[in-house]
């Protein structure tokens, strides 16, 4: 291990000035070795290319390459459009408190090896996600997202329609059954295990009950299955198949020669088609080191350019020849996380008192060149729901204040720093602070350091750990830091902050561990909101809650910002992860003409 | 002609030492107006001609840091980190080396080696650290069952120059820069921590020196005849051999010091050993990376590590 954060270390910071020497020496760009391909570059290796495990963004956007859904979403009209599904579902309310959906399955969606895409298929990866604890399958989260989808309904005369029965009426019920991928029941549980469960049954398991013999034997051949792929890639009906992974260094994808929508009709919606051949992407950590190769040609496409760089490379001449530049609004939200189950941090006063010395007015000018939004809370101003929290005013930075709450919630400051007594015979606890950040970032870096002097200002010692981007999502998840820089990704169709800030989802996404029995009941509440006004009312509740708990601190939205080869055809930047439609990129013959110089 | 010259770059170099060494010591005391890793979020990456007004005399770097209290607290840094881990790994290299210059042999009763190689294993936590305790545990009883017997056993004598040397090779056969990073890789260190490591890597360069003069010097006819006067062997190596096998290091010290000045910051540069929060030349150096185009950044700390790497090698020559 220690080997490998060398390696992963020292190849940045090495790669960076050897890169600068050769783009000194050199001016003609390296052409991509296969005719078409698109070289995109990762921040980090997505660890886990299983779908119910999905560790990072970049395991998200390979799920979606590999594994094709009921729905999929078409960046340019922020619409979910129908993808192995013929359309949007019927929708029917049952009584007040259920929704009926209906989805058609395409007649041409096939598997790999020919066999139709069946109602089957969607039944068994629902289950899947359902399965009980104790069977050591990776679907956590997907188990508690899921969980509103209370009975799965197939005809035998109608193979290819399937019926969800959802808890709740809310419209967000649309996106969450419609996005989650389809496996193939005849590769995975080619014995029909799980079709004698109802996902009732798997659902309501009884945690003191042991899983059913048949349940433990198919989780033996998942688990077996698994082991055999590669990073745990499973079988799917995506567009590409994974046709090469070096470990921290690249990922390529392949377009599959005989896709079954390259045999639907030309009118096919956008989100099915896939015109580039090959996809690879670069794994490169180091924003400095993205930025020289991209300019080197080495890249075709860098998402989420830092602000400085992308100020730069549009001021520059030479850079507008080779490069064009888009830049959207964006729904993610740069957080600081607290760990609440640390002793110093348990209590919501402590945490309010500490978000005081975040100046995010500053770092958003620091960082993001004034461009992006502070926010509030985690709905962002750009956020057409975000009317509903717009009283609640952002977090002022204000260190003395800070002092003073900290004396309030019971810390009394002395030479060596604050200390508190849970009680006259209870050890003190001092308020000495571990913050974790992803090294290479500079946005995070920037933070730390703000966070630290101005914390010093007040006498609160802070220690930095910058920590590479695969051990940190581990370190996060085992709860080894105080606070974390995190940035929250978003998405204007769903409410459903329960992978967030559920208790159920602490050791996963709920990195702060944070979850109280109200404020559990409020994040099942929001998910299952039938109706607008309902909706708006719980995001309020939710934002004040966020704003009162403090488990973490919103800051600012960051724009999403693109840089990429003018060869690169189909690019346009969205405010959505990844911020670029990939099934849209392909190479083009020629590059796109310069534009004018940026004012 | 040459002579006076020399002298002159001599004096040179004493002079930017010392300005380093006296800049980096009274850096919490001079009146700076940032802290060096405070960031200015309104002056992120001006140069000095903009920063200048606002008090940043050699701008900022990328984190909107001040370059000019860098380069003062990483003058420190390097001062606080380098001089002493070079007069410490002198000494522990002078120590060792004389040691195993003059021939000594270690020598113990069995059950004593057995039972601090048994601790070791333990204390080290080698494979099977059982086995570690359970050799402890049989050094323990072989030495106590000669106790009530009242024999006495075998005695073990080990040659230091062996040990020595063997020890040296070992720490010799890893690139030091990659033994250093390897270490320095679990996690940031303290001042003390860093030059700890140096000395643990650096000491068999002195210890090689000082060995091949005591060897030379132990052969001389003065220390042969304070040897047949039967003065005890300690007594002879402080008083008559170490005076002489020590001359090497003055030598040897600047340029040790020249290479721990570039370890440090090579290390900083990579991020490793010093916490960020702890201003070092190699760590400004690491930030102008995220701007190339911005060349206060860089050029302040190549500069001085320039002068004072060549001040260094200038007072290793005679």
């Amino acid at each position: 291990m220690p080997s490998r954060n060398l390696a992963l270390r020292l190849t940045p910071r090495v790669a960076t000035w050897a890169l600068l020497a050769v783009a000194c020496s050199c001016s003609t760009p390296p052409a991509p070795p296969v005719a078409g391909a698109v070289r995109i570059r990762w921040a980090q290796d997505p660890e886990n290319l299983d779908p119910m495990v999905l560790p990072n963004p970049q395991a998200i956007e390979a799920a979606n390459l590999l594994h094709g859904s009921l729905l999929q979403l078409d960046y340019a009209q922020q619409l979910f459009q129908p993808a192995l599904a013929t359309g949007l579902p019927a929708r029917q309310a049952l009584g007040d408190s259920l929704a009926v959906l209906t989805y058609e399955l395409r007649p041409e969606a096939r598997w790999d090896d020919g066999k139709p895409v069946t109602a089957r298929d969607v039944a068994f990866s629902l289950k899947l996600m359902a399965c009980p604890p104790g069977l050591g399958l990776p679907n956590e989260d997907a188990r508690l997202a899921y969980r509103f989808v209370r009975e799965v309904r197939q005809e035998a005369a109608f193979p290819r329609r399937v019926v969800l029965v959802c808890a709740g009426q809310a419209p967000t019920h649309l996106q969450a059954t419609g996005t989650f991928p389809i496996l193939p029941e005849h590769r995975l549980d080619a014995a029909g295990r799980l079709r004698r469960f109802s996902l009732a049954a798997l659902q309501n398991w009884p945690a003191t009950h042991l899983p059913d013999t048949g349940l433990t034997a198919f989780a033996q051949q998942y688990h077996a299955f698994r082991a055999r792929q590669r990073g745990n890639n499973l079988p799917g009906c995506g567009p590409y198949a994974l046709a090469g992974w070096t470990k921290d260094a690249r990922l390529t994808f392949r377009r599959k020669p005989a896709w079954w929508a390259d045999r639907l009709p030309a009118s096919v919606p956008a989100v099915l088609r896939a015109p580039c051949p090959l996809l690879t992407f670069e794994i490169v950590p180091d924003e400095a080191t993205a930025g020289l190769a991209l300019q080197r040609g080495e890249l075709d496409l860098f998402p989420q350019v830092p602000a400085r760089l992308f100020a730069r490379l549009r001021q520059s001449a030479a850079a507008r020849q080779e490069l064009a530049f888009h830049a959207a609004p964006s729904f993610e939200v740069v957080t600081v996380a607290f760990n609440t189950q640390r002793p110093g941090l348990a209590d919501a006063p402590t945490r309010r008192a500490l978000g005081l010395l975040l100046d995010a007015g500053g770092l958003l000018q620091a960082t993001q060149l004034g461009e992006g939004q502070r926010t509030a809370g985690l709905i962002g101003p750009a956020d057409p729901r975000a009317g509903c929290c717009d009283s609640l005013p952002p977090l002022a930075f204000d260190p003395p204040q800070a002092a003073l709450l900290l004396g309030q919630a019971g810390w009394q400051r002395h030479p060596d720093g604050w200390h508190r007594r849970a009680g006259t015979a209870a050890p003190a606890t001092a308020l000495r602070l571990r913050l974790r950040y992803r090294t290479g970032d500079a946005m995070q870096e920037t933070i730390a350091l703000q966070f630290r002097a101005a914390a010093a200002r007040i006498g609160v010692p802070v220690a930095l750990l910058p920590t590479e981007a695969g051990a940190l999502g581990a370190a996060l998840r085992a709860g080894d830091f105080d606070l974390c820089v995190r940035t929250v990704k978003g998405n204007p169709f769903s409410c459903n902050f329960m992978p967030l800030l559920h208790s159920r989802a602490v050791g996963e996404g709920n990195v702060s561990r944070f979850g109280t029995a109200a404020s559990d009941e409020l994040l099942e509440q929001l998910a299952a909101a039938a109706t607008p006004a309902q909706q708006a009312r719980l995001l309020r509740r939710f934002q004040i809650m966020v704003r009162e708990q403090a488990p973490l601190v919103p800051l600012f939205v960051v724009p999403t910002r693109l840089a990429a080869s003018r060869r690169l055809a189909g690019l346009r930047a969205y405010g959505l992860k990844p911020g670029y439609a990939i099934t849209a990129l392909h190479r083009a013959a020629a590059p796109e003409p310069a534009a004018a110089p940026a004012p | 002609m040459d002579q006076v010259a020399h002298r002159r770059r001599q004096y040179a170099a004493l002079a930017w030492l010392l300005l380093v060494a006296g800049a980096g010591l009274a850096a919490p005391y001079l009146p700076l107006p940032f802290a060096p890793a405070e960031p200015d979020l309104l002056a992120v990456g001006v140069s000095p001609a903009q920063g200048a007004g606002a008090g940043h005399w050699l701008g900022t770097d990328p984190l909107g840091r001040d370059v000019l209290a860098g380069l003062l607290f990483g003058a420190r840094t390097l001062v606080l980190v380098t001089v002493p881990a070079a007069l410490l790994a002198a000494l522990l290299g002078a120590v060792l080396g004389s040691l195993a210059g003059y021939g000594r042999r270690l020598a113990a009763p069995a059950p004593a080696w057995l039972l601090g190689a048994g601790l070791g294993w333990w204390g080290l936590a080698l494979p099977r650290p059982a086995l570690g305790l359970a050799a402890a545990a049989g050094a323990g009883a072989w030495a106590l069952g000669q106790w009530l017997r009242h024999r006495s056993g075998p005695v073990w004598a080990l040659s230091l120059d062996a040990l020595i040397q063997g020890a040296g090779a070992l720490v010799g056969t890893v690139p030091r820069l990659v033994l250093v990073a390897a270490v320095a890789t679990g996690g940031p260190l303290s001042l003390t921590g860093l030059g700890l490591l140096l000395v643990l890597t650096n000491w068999p360069g002195p210890a090689r020196l000082v060995r091949a003069e005591t060897l030379r010097v132990r052969a001389l006819p003065f220390v042969e005849a304070a040897r047949a006067l039967g003065l005890p062997a300690a007594c002879i190596l402080r008083r008559h051999v170490l005076p002489l096998a020590l001359r090497p290091l003055r030598a040897d010290l600047p340029l040790r010091l020249a290479a721990f000045v570039g370890l440090e910051s090579t290390l900083s540069f990579l991020g490793l050993g010093l916490p960020p929060d702890t201003a070092s030349w190699g760590r400004l150096l690491d930030a102008a990376r995220l701007d190339p185009a911005a060349w206060w950044t860089a050029a302040p700390p190549m500069l001085a590590l320039l002068l004072t790497t060549g001040a260094l090698l200038i007072l290793s020559k005679k």
